[in-house]
């Protein structure tokens, strides 16, 4: 125990070494230009910084990629209440409040409520990062081929269910994901399949980071393409100072800790992110509000409510991903995948004594990083706004290079590049048809887990499907595969009830959903 | 404003192709053979990889006696082939070398994964060895030693169960060979890597496996090492006999990962590289930072031997070793 507490304390001074600051405020302020950006996502952001990590120490690499996620999870809402539309998916539900707030001349204050509840949502979180992680980690031990095989169904239940507005098209979605993972050697036997003539580029299936930039950005500048250019929205100018009074603060105290409750459980669910957060905990807000009265008409507890919750998914998600290898969300995926290409595995080694010293350091950093978040915020918003307003004219090509740089410099292969075109078409099409480009990055993922995990159990038991049932582990995990099932039944009712209150009651009109990924 | 903005992402941009990486320039050279720009070292693995990581230490000792910058390229992708296809593909002119890690490298051969064969390369020498071992739980009291786990194979025929680290992947055959010399019958669980291999042992799912040396030396604690292949002990694991002497499996098995130019590159350039990755492999520097892992110095004679000893003994894997 007290050896833990010494590495975790190493971990915060070498998190502190002057490369790792610098790279924080460099990966925080890139995240925040990317979050604040319509068009790009946070996975993108992480998916194109992932070539650069390369040639860094372990420690920074992990410490990189993590600032760029908190950043553009928070940096959504400055487009949000600036100029009504979320830079991000997950910054959807503070559009609702905060740019009702902007039109009373409160811009100042909204942004200053985002950036503070942004702040304490990632910052609670790593309470559970620190804490769960390593609980988890050891626990994984209990968890061999049958109960890794119910784990990654359990993902693909809540992603199906939860994460799209309709179950049927989120099963769609899913199944589409889940034929596309067995293009590749088949787990067990190592057989080809679907591999396009022999050809060994396929051999270990379909790279998920060019897929996944093909299927969220890729298919955005498509999207952008095809309608007329127009200049953004003006942004408002902040007029007010960006501060809250005491009182203030104490009033978004509970709505605070609430949120971070709701972020963190939905960031440590397999396949369900940020986007899903935010609505909850701007809904859960409203719930207990004492001034409900002041709601839809730019409330203070609403904006703190989605912002909190968004951010308290970061440190959630990063749980599963670093101790069972299940990405939480397709942001966590890439970042797994930097840890992997830095060689290392996720799982209790990850807490062992060669790598704990990394690990913490990571963990340390992304404490420092809330807080470095809170400062660039605070001073830059203003002219991250003004990023924002960045004509399509200039981002439609900016993003195409950057993608295809991205996608070729992850494994300097043209055949990436070509996976990625063709997955952006994909999207391009899963995007009219309103499908779930989501579903198919965690199928992607989530398939060759379960596929290979369940051909183990069946040779451990000698065929018999017995050993699926036979731990503890397997029944909890089974009820939860029953509970994601069944849960678009009352989620969607939740969420149809929340989004279609926040849309009656936001006078702004709709929120532009082109950037809903 | 907006022409900032352009001018940041446009540097953005060449950041992002900055980080491609450049490739070497490639002049012939006449007389004695010295490289006259950055020499190209292909790692048919990503960056951070076990493969990737030695061989940066390598390249770093190693620039001082090739008397030019050697850039890793890493070249990843296909188990290893996409690196290997680059490399027998390159110009052999001495300006690009790389790493080949046996038997995957066979193993990629046999499958057909890309055009080459052993003749598409000039092995120039070997770097590091990691021979195979066979471990079990520490607290596992079944199996005190080999000759237990043995009997107890036998006497359960087919019921014990090896986690390995892929179907048919290296600690896979190590399973194989072993009991196969051993004549008793198990169940091979594939698991992606050797890291969820041994999670797998631990989580008391298998029985034992097959690992390499530097794969348990943070696990000490909790497992027992019960073998080591090959006719000699290991200096690291004295007390640990070998199957050999234990009359089972009779041959060495592991990983080499070896250096080699692709086919058609003159004596010299072998003979130039050879040397001067001796001099870098008995450098003290290097020795001190690569007390890690088991460097293993092999000529370029030997290397070519231990490459087709290898290549036939993954072709012979085709025909009556797996169970069917």
């Amino acid at each position: 125990m007290l050896s833990t507490l010494s590495v975790m304390g190493q971990g915060f001074l070498h998190a502190m070494s002057p490369i790792n600051l610098i790279m924080m405020i460099a990966g925080v302020a890139m995240g925040i230009i990317v979050g604040c950006m319509p068009g790009l996502s946070a996975a993108m952001g992480v998916a194109l910084m992932l070539p650069l990590t390369f040639t860094m120490q372990q420690d920074t690499a992990l410490i990189v990629l993590g600032a760029i996620y908190c950043g553009a999870i928070f940096g959504g809402s400055i487009s949000a209440i600036l100029i009504h539309t979320p830079g991000t998916p997950a910054s959807a539900a503070t559009a609702i409040e905060g740019y009702q707030m902007t039109k009373r001349g409160q811009a100042g204050k909204a942004l200053f409520t985002a950036c503070y509840a942004s702040f304490w949502g990632g910052l609670l979180s790593c309470i559970s990062l620190y804490f769960f992680a390593p609980l988890l980690a050891e626990l994984t031990l209990k968890f061999q081929s049958a109960e890794y095989f119910w784990l990654s169904i359990f993902g693909l239940t809540i992603i199906a269910g939860v994460a799209g507005k309709s179950l049927l098209k989120g099963l769609m979605s899913g199944a589409l994901g889940l034929l596309l993972s067995t293009i590749g050697s088949d787990p067990g036997s190592g057989m080809p399949r679907f591999m396009l003539g022999g050809n060994s580029y396929f051999y270990d299936g379909i790279n998920v980071t060019c897929a996944l930039i093909g299927l969220f950005s890729m298919s955005q500048v498509f999207m952008l393409a095809e309608k007329k250019i127009t200049e953004r929205a003006q942004a408002s100018k902040v007029t007010d100072k960006m501060s809250l009074t005491r009182e203030e603060r104490k009033t978004i105290r509970p709505t605070i800790i609430r949120s971070w409750i709701i972020g963190n459980l939905i960031g440590i669910l397999p396949g369900a992110g940020a986007s899903i957060a935010c609505f909850l905990g701007y809904n859960t807000s409203k719930q207990f509000s004492k001034h409900k009265e002041q709601f839809g008409k730019g409330s203070i507890e609403g904006v703190a409510g989605s912002e909190a919750a968004n951010n308290a998914v970061t440190g959630g998600s990063l749980i599963p991903t670093l101790t069972l290898g299940i990405p939480g969300e397709s942001v966590t995926a890439i970042l797994m995948g930097g840890l992997i290409m830095k060689g290392l595995q996720p799982g209790r080694m990850l807490f062992n004594e060669e790598n704990a010293l990394v690990t913490y350091t990571f963990f340390a950093g992304f404490v420092l990083v809330q807080f470095f978040m809170l400062g660039i915020g605070l001073l830059g918003s203003r002219g991250f706004a003004q990023i924002s307003r960045l004509s399509d004219a200039i981002l439609i090509p900016c993003v195409t290079v950057l993608c295809v740089v991205g996608s070729y410099a992850i494994n300097k292969l043209p055949e990436d590049v070509l996976v990625m075109f063709v997955f952006g078409i994909i999207g391009y099409l899963m995007r009219k048809l309103d499908l779930n480009t989501a579903a198919i990055v965690l199928a992607l993922i989530l398939g060759p887990i379960g596929e290979k995990n369940l051909q183990n159990a069946l040779i451990i038991s000698d065929g018999s499907p017995k050993i699926l049932f036979s731990s503890v582990i397997c029944w909890v995990l089974i009820v939860l595969c029953i509970v994601g099932i069944l849960s678009p039944l009352f989620m969607n009712k939740l969420e149809k009830k929340a989004e279609k209150e926040a849309e009656t009651e936001d006078p702004n009109g709709p929120i532009e959903e082109e950037d809903l990924v | 404003m907006k022409k900032i903005l352009a001018f940041a992402l446009a540097l953005c941009m060449i950041f992002a192709l900055a980080a491609c990486g450049g490739g070497a320039k490639k002049e012939e050279a006449a007389g004695p053979f010295k490289p006259n720009g950055p020499v190209t070292m292909i790692v048919a693995y990503k960056a951070g990889n076990g493969t990737d990581i030695t061989a940066r230490i390598l390249a770093k000792y190693a620039e001082k006696y090739v008397g030019q910058t050697i850039v890793i390229d890493n070249q990843d992708g296909g188990s290893g082939s996409k690196g290997w296809s680059k490399l027998s593909s390159s110009k052999p002119d001495g300006m690009t070398i790389g790493f080949i890690n046996l038997p995957n490298f066979n193993s990629s051969i046999v499958k057909k994964l890309g055009t080459y064969t052993i003749d598409s390369f000039a092995p120039i020498c070997n770097h590091v060895t990691e021979t195979s071992i066979v471990v079990v739980r520490a607290d596992d009291d079944r199996f005190p030693d080999l000759n237990a786990l043995v009997e107890y194979g036998r006497a359960h025929d087919g019921e014990l169960i090896a986690s390995t680290n892929g179907a048919q992947a290296s600690n896979h055959i190590g399973a194989q060979a072993f009991a196969n010399s051993a004549g008793f019958k198990y169940k091979a669980v594939p698991k992606g890597n050797t890291n969820e291999e041994l999670t797998s042992l631990l989580g008391k799912e298998a029985d034992f496996c097959v690992v390499k040396v530097p794969d348990i030396s943070s696990m000490a604690d909790s497992v027992k090492v019960l073998a080591v292949f090959g006719t000699e002990r290991l200096p690291e694991l004295p007390d640990v006999p070998t199957l050999s002497e234990l009359g089972f499996y009779k041959d060495w098995l592991g990983s080499s990962r070896c250096i080699a130019a692709p086919a058609g590159v003159s004596e010299e350039v072998v003979k130039f590289y050879e040397e001067a990755f001796k001099k870098a492999m008995e450098d003290p520097d290097y020795l001190a930072e690569s007390s890690s892992f088991a460097t293993d110095y092999k000529d370029a004679a030997a290397t070519t031997e231990l490459v087709k000893q290898q290549q036939a003994f993954t072709e012979g894997l085709a025909t009556g070793f797996w169970y069917d």
